[in-house]
């Protein structure tokens, strides 16, 4: 059966149909439910034992520093982190479907402390996630952590910016990669989702303000700042810019690198988590110039989906914006459209019209966020 | 003999009539290097020379209580945190006490001058910080505000209104200069020798990461009860030997964290965590640094990472550029926490957590006064303090 869902949007359902790529979910609250909400958009999917039975995942969650800081008094769970009941409900739902080894990722650009302190900081008591099923680990990935070199990650095919990146051992000594990020946006990018949420694998020690020249730090700081603005190079010995004369706008690089990111690091499952989140912001903050102020927002959401971009082409569809708008539409007013290039590059279909979409359509669920504030 | 809340009398007044000020402010006595040439009435003059302090009372230079101004257009000096530098008194009035208990500490410090413009609203967060860690500013007028009384100016009025604010906030708590600080961290120095730069800038600069602690000399540990500890860290070149061993490893045994330098107790590691040797000590442990500490920054967020933020008495959200010191009687049934903001305008808006099932709380700031309500938070007690400019204290009851 076939479902037509408006912008032409077909929606597959049925048991006849090959699985679908994204499922999207209502998901009015967080709490023990969001187990079972999961669960059905994991089948809707074709199940999520193929993908993680007997294999080593890693779960690159959202936990953008400044880890003390909340928008307004609302904890950043709720605003711009991926809520922990999100990553307790996928590290259940791994484990019954047979994952040998769940290990939760996000690298601090403030502190090279465990993942589990930064959680702590936050306000969140980590054991409810590592005791939520066996073999749950956590790891800060903002430095060697645990490993004891960065592992080299190339670019497949024509690299836009970077040729290759170092990370943390947790993104190579994985067999399944988890981005699980929250529904919001982003000042620069537009859309913060599970695409960017990638540049986080990338860690400060080479590649934030603080990264030394002729090695990495020891210890993580500041942001990725040379992503944006290419004012600097990766510290030795790391891969260097394809072409340093490639422009230095912000709003033409970053979305290159993160498709470059996607490229040496592709990513199995993407979620996202728009239970509650905020609009306007990826932090907790705007510029003091901007016109736009942060609302703190209930989509009441969540989508899943096996390829980042399609799963981020349904979420943008979701907070109300075109995904295949080009550069100078919402919500790519300053920056190239990472959807479009994503496609071009081949990592998946940014196009609704081309993605397979179970559970809800996203007019059935759509919030505005720019409505919203 | 009642408290002494000083003011350094301007050498340019020489006119009773500027006593004026003074009246009805918990200003009661007057510094500088002589007494004004008129009677003083209720007030004391106290005669304060370079290098002496007055009986009873330690003076201490401090610094002007701010985030450092921005040496190039929208950016401030770093510290080592990366983070703005916080110039802050904490660390001079909690050594001071160490040093020299029982004795009244005096901060003596001028407000920036040359080309520096220092708004004159600035001048309650000296006196609050100052009261806040149980000491007190003298009082110095800068020659803008000084300037602004002599012509009646809204702002000098408006700040100098503040001033007082803060002084008769205080003065409406004597309690809370009774409490000690909360902590789970103890730190053990004889701040003296080769560890004297280390010791002290460790107490200088945990209030940065909101790492609450109280400090002990090594001379005086044997009367000191360790029993309400998470963890002491023993800042010496050298392990500890005799009695402080003995007392040391007994606190380690009972269960707590003991981070001392290297070669307290041999054998291989149970463990090895940032660098440190951890062995298992009874019911605790004892943690060793890989070399000899040269970094108090990293040393403090190393302490902090082993001890655990679980252990943080209380917790600051949006508390950037921010020092906070919780205060209590024994029991800890109720207490103060002092949150003094270092930057310029208000904040963003703070919250405290506590770990401790605290049920009212109340925020008093220089504008007056509220009570807030608790809220569950992933870790205990939330409660949202709210925006405010220079200083608040939340008092806290079970």
């Amino acid at each position: 059966m076939a479902l037509t869902a408006g912008a032409g949007l077909t929606i597959r359902v049925g048991a006849a149909e090959p699985p679908a790529e994204v499922s999207i979910a209502r998901c009015p609250a967080y709490g023990e439910g969001v187990v079972k909400v999961l669960g059905q958009m994991f089948e809707q999917l074709g199940g999520i034992g193929k993908l993680v039975s007997g294999k080593r995942v890693a779960i690159k969650i959202n936990m953008e520093t400044p880890l003390r800081d909340r928008t307004g008094f609302r904890p950043a769970w709720y605003t711009r982190w991926t809520h922990p009941d999100v990553i307790r409900a996928a590290v259940v739902l791994f484990s019954q479907a047979g994952a040998q080894r769940i290990r939760i990722l996000e690298s601090s650009c403030e502190d090279d402390h465990p993942l589990e302190e930064n959680f702590v900081i936050g306000g969140w008591d980590p054991d409810r996630i590592l005791k939520a099923a066996p073999n749950v680990e956590m790891e800060n990935t903002g430095s060697l952590g645990y490993g004891k070199q960065y592992h080299r990650i190339e670019v497949k095919g024509k690299p836009y910016i970077y040729p290759a990146f170092d990370v943390n051992h947790s993104y190579v000594e994985c067999d399944v990669m988890v981005s699980m990020a929250k529904l919001k946006e982003h000042r620069l990018l537009g859309l913060a989702l599970s695409m960017e949420n990638m540049l986080g694998i990338t860690p400060p020690t080479i590649y934030g303000e603080s990264a030394a020249y002729e090695e990495p730090s020891i210890r993580p700081y500041g942001r990725r700042l040379m992503f944006e603005t290419g004012y600097r190079q990766p510290s030795e010995p790391s891969p260097k810019e394809v072409d340093p004369s490639s422009p230095r706008d912000p709003g033409y690089r970053l979305p290159r690198v993160i498709v470059d990111l996607l490229r040496a690091r592709p990513v199995h499952l993407a979620i996202l988590d728009g239970i509650e989140t905020q609009t306007a912001s990826e932090s907790a903050s705007v510029e003091p110039d901007s016109a736009r102020k942060i609302r703190l927002v209930k989509p009441g959401v969540l989508i899943a989906g096996w390829n980042p971009v399609a799963t981020d082409a349904a979420g943008a569809a979701v907070m109300g914006f075109d995904p295949m708008a080009s550069r100078g539409k919402p919500p790519f007013e300053k920056c190239d459209s990472v959807l479009r290039l994503a496609e071009e590059a081949g990592v998946g279909a940014g196009d609704l019209r081309k993605i397979n979409i179970a559970g809800a359509t996203p007019d059935s669920v759509r919030f505005p966020f720019r409505q919203q504030g | 003999m009642a408290e002494l809340i000083p003011f350094r009398w301007p050498k340019e007044w020489a006119d009773a009539s500027r006593l004026e000020l003074l009246k009805g402010t918990p200003i009661n006595c007057l510094v500088g290097e002589a007494p004004p040439p008129f009677p003083l009435g209720n007030l004391q003059f106290v005669k304060l020379a370079k290098g002496q302090s007055p009986e009873g009372v330690t003076v201490h230079e401090g610094v002007w209580p701010r985030v450092l101004p921005a040496s190039t257009k929208d950016a401030a000096e770093a510290g080592a945190t990366g983070a703005a530098w916080v110039d802050s008194n904490a660390g001079v009035i909690r050594m001071a006490q160490t040093l020299e208990p029982g004795k009244a500490v005096w901060l003596d410090y001028e407000a920036p001058g040359g080309n520096e413009v220092v708004p004159l609203d600035r001048f309650a967060r000296a006196v609050a910080e100052a009261q806040a860690y149980n000491a007190h500013w003298i009082v110095t007028l800068s020659p803008p505000f000084l300037e602004g009384l002599e012509k009646k100016s809204q702002e000098a009025a408006g700040a100098w209104k503040r001033v007082v604010a803060a002084m008769n906030l205080f003065q409406a708590h004597p309690e809370w200069r009774t409490y000690e600080p909360v902590a789970a961290l103890a730190v053990v120095s004889s701040f003296e020798g080769e560890v004297q730069l280390m010791s002290e800038e460790f107490v200088k600069l945990a209030p940065r990461r909101h790492l609450a602690y109280r400090v002990f000399r090594t001379a005086d540990l044997a009367g000191v009860s360790l029993d309400q500890f998470k963890g002491v860290i023993y800042i010496e070149a050298q392990p500890p030997d005799g009695e402080v061993r003995k007392k040391l490893l007994a606190f380690a045994e009972a269960g707590g964290l003991l981070v001392s330098p290297q070669g307290l107790v041999s054998g291989e590691p149970s463990e090895i965590r940032i660098g440190y040797r951890i062995h298992r000590a009874g019911k605790g442990r004892v943690a060793m640094p890989p070399e000899a500490w040269y970094d108090p920054y990293l040393l403090m967020g190393e302490v902090h990472q082993l001890l655990s933020h679980r252990e943080d008495v209380v917790r600051v959200w949006n508390g950037a550029d921010m020092n906070s010191h919780f205060v209590a009687p024994p029991g800890q049934e109720r207490g103060v926490v002092h949150l003094i903001h270092y930057s310029s305008g208000t904040t963003q808006p703070v919250t405290l957590g506590f770990s401790r099932p605290y049920r009212r709380a109340r925020v008093y700031t220089l504008d007056g006064s509220r009570d807030i309500q608790p809220e569950a938070g992933g870790l205990g007690i939330e409660f949202p303090v709210g925006e405010f400019s220079s200083y608040a204290a939340v008092e806290v009851q079970s």
